[in-house]
């Protein structure tokens, strides 16, 4: 594998670790959710350009459509929780309420 | 070449000057009454001469005078039609106008705004012309339009009343269900003769005219208060007596039966139809003439009167003799008049008290009004050789002889022996006995406002019926022979409906008055007919929209199904099967660490 995919892998690999350890704020993880999805669409439009794969240019995009649907999902989810408890910490989430 | 057509048109045109006169502003004088007044009886006298040149010489004309527009194939033009029927009902009606004008010269004496009503009844005058001289159906339509907005504007015209107001809207309401069977009348004549002029319908004769005289029927069942669409006119009473007396009696509620008389070469071949409106008549003039029987406001007493003679003109129809039901109109005019302007003579005299249980002695305190009084209720129940007799004792004589339903001929007989009775009544009521009323006063008839009009009135109520007779030429033949018990049938029922009436009333005059009985109720609430109808409907109808509309459609429909069962279905079996309890950093640790260690095993082992 050449530097240059290493390093976006890496950076992905980053990323993927902030997402599944963090303290106790909601919104890192959710930032880190996006660091992902950016290291993602890099790496994609890379391999994409370099092999001259023109079919496949279109899935970068797609991809970007997705991930923006996602944030908005997953930041009402934050607005529900800071909603009810005014912060968004993650040791307030031990009840499952409806 | 003859004067017959300018004098005619002229006679019809020389009524608009007034309501053009309000360009100038001549109308705020005091003294436009007054010329209102003398236009119409200048128009009237005008309007003789046609009429006794037709007289003469049978005369009939049609003037087609601008041609407006031409739709593709339909030619639409201002056109009259002076015939037979317009060119005799025109100076009735003129001569009728003119009295009642002068009487509200003195009955509207204090009104601030007499200008504007004396306008009013003039544009009222105008579509009624309009309506009668029509030659087409658009201008018969504009006619009637006019007149149902006119009478709308002047029942109304104490808005400042709600029940004047709710009077009102009830005949706009009531004329609009009659216009949508004109209207279906005009579309059919359109699509099937191609044409709105009468002239080329009846030279067509379409063979199936079920749709359009039902459309027609409906018309005037709207605008006659047949039974079905009739509470309008009792209502109507909420405007003044000269509205009532013009309107309501004479011109307005005609206007349906005058539709169905112009199109009786039509209805002479339809012998459903004729059956249909010799029901419905039948129907009326007995539910009516019932419903008479024991109210207690003498305007209402002669307005359900005015229904049921509308019915008995409806039930000549319905026996093919529409030339007798014209006759009738005519006559019918005369008194009917003459008695609301008696009522209001009394009612003006006696400082607005219109309930008869409150009337009383006025034999010797009004003899002038009184003899107006019992002349027009002898004159409507068809005493002989008064007007009434010789168009209302024809029709029941007709009736007896020809071939015709027998229930619908008994009806009309007991309706003709309960106008007696009603009559009775109110003479009794109002005229005979010791005095009712507060001793305070004010009666007084010698104005010669009053006293002229229902003069001229009084000498039409007992002439005229001889003077028109004698005058038009034969139309249908009438039954010359018959048995003598069937020649004296109306004249029979009518004294036995005085006697009944009169016996009955001195009878009971001092007895205790009891609870009212079932049938007392039925006749006095006008057989529940309004109480039901105007509640009933309105409420399903709005409540079954509501339903439909907003709860079913709305509500089910495009909320409840699915999205709002979704989401409660989720949350109720998430609630259910989940066993969480929400430790997420602990979850995402054991996710990490499972993939860390896949990672390293499956890349490190070979």
């Amino acid at each position: 594998m050449s530097l240059v995919h290493i390093n976006i892998f890496l950076a992905f690999t980053v990323s993927l670790v902030g997402l599944l350890m963090y303290r106790s704020h909601l919104m890192s993880s959710l930032l880190c959710l996006e660091g992902m999805m950016l290291s993602l669409f890099v790496m994609a439009t890379m391999v994409v350009l370099n092999t001259h794969f023109t079919l496949a240019s279109m899935m970068p995009i797609i991809l970007l459509v997705f991930a923006a649907c996602e944030a908005a999902l997953g930041l009402s989810l934050l607005v529900m929780v800071s909603n009810t408890y005014g912060v968004d910490h993650v040791q307030n989430l031990n009840l499952l309420q409806c | 070449m003859n004067m017959f057509s300018s004098l005619m048109l002229a006679s019809l045109s020389v009524l608009t000057l007034p309501i053009m006169s309000s360009i100038l502003n001549t109308h705020k004088n005091s003294t436009y009454p007054h010329h209102v007044k003398n236009i119409i009886s200048y128009a009237f006298i005008t309007s003789l001469i046609p009429t006794m040149m037709f007289i003469h010489s049978g005369q009939e004309t049609i003037i087609s005078n601008w041609h407006w527009m031409t739709i593709q194939t339909l030619k639409l033009s201002l056109s009259f039609k002076l015939d037979y029927f317009s060119m005799i009902f025109v100076p009735v009606a003129l001569f009728v106008t003119w009295s009642i004008m002068e009487f509200s010269l003195w009955y509207m004496h204090s009104d601030p705004y007499i200008t504007r009503f004396f306008k009013y009844l003039l544009t009222f005058l105008i579509t009624m012309m309009i309506l009668v001289t029509a030659n087409n159906l658009f201008q018969l339509f504009i006619g009637w339009e006019g007149v149902g907005i006119m009478s709308f504007l002047l029942i109304g015209w104490w808005y400042g009343r709600t029940d004047a107001n709710t009077a009102a809207l009830q005949a706009i309401l009531y004329n609009r269900i009659g216009d949508i069977g004109f209207i279906m009348a005009m579309a059919w004549f359109l699509f099937n003769t191609n044409t709105w002029d009468l002239q080329q319908i009846f030279m067509l004769d379409p063979n199936l005219t079920n749709l359009p005289l039902l459309g027609l029927l409906l018309a005037a069942t709207g605008k006659s208060a047949q039974f079905g669409l009739h509470p309008w006119l009792p209502s109507a009473m909420e405007g003044p007596t000269p509205v009532s007396a013009l309107l309501h009696s004479s011109t307005m509620v005609v206007a349906g039966v005058f539709l169905l008389i112009r199109f009786h070469p039509l209805m002479e071949n339809n012998k459903t139809i004729q059956s249909l409106t010799l029901c419905l008549g039948a129907i009326t003039t007995l539910f009516t003439a019932i419903c008479a029987l024991t109210q207690n406001d003498i305007k209402k007493i002669i307005a359900f009167s005015t229904s049921s003679q509308l019915g008995l003109m409806i039930v000549t129809i319905g026996i093919n003799q529409p030339y007798l039901a014209f006759l009738h109109i005519c006559t019918h005019a005369f008194f009917k008049a003459m008695l609301f302007m008696c009522s209001g003579s009394i009612i003006h005299s006696l400082n607005d008290e219109q309930d008869i249980r409150k009337m009383g002695g006025l034999f010797n305190a009004m003899p002038f009004t009184t003899t107006s009084l019992i002349i027009g209720s002898l004159a409507l129940t068809g005493m002989p050789f008064l007007t009434g007799f010789y168009s209302k004792d024809l029709i029941i004589e007709t009736a007896n002889t020809s071939y015709t339903n027998a229930w619908a001929l008994l009806m009309t007989l007991i309706a003709t022996s309960l106008t007696a009775v009603y009559s009775t009544r109110i003479i009794f009521f109002a005229l005979l006995g010791q005095p009712r009323f507060l001793p305070l006063t004010t009666i007084n008839e010698n104005n010669p406002f009053l006293i002229n009009s229902i003069k001229r009135l009084l000498i039409g109520s007992i002439f005229a019926g001889f003077f028109i007779s004698n005058n038009i030429y034969p139309t249908t033949i009438p039954e010359m022979t018959m048995p003598i018990y069937m020649k004296l049938t109306a004249l029979t029922v009518t004294i036995l409906g005085f006697t009944l009436a009169l016996e009955l009333s001195l009878i009971t005059h001092n007895l205790k008055p009891e609870h009212p009985t079932n049938m007392f109720k039925f006749s006095n609430l006008l057989g529940y007919y309004p109480t039901i109808m105007h509640r009933l409907p309105p409420l399903a109808n709005l409540s079954m929209s509501q339903k439909s509309a907003s709860l079913l459609l709305d509500s089910i429909w495009l909320e409840n199904i699915l999205p709002k069962s979704i989401s409660q279905f989720q949350m109720k079996t998430s609630i259910l099967i989940s066993t969480q309890k929400g430790q997420i950093k602990l979850y995402f640790l054991s996710f990490l660490i499972t993939l860390t260690l896949s990672m390293l095993l499956f890349n490190l082992h070979e």
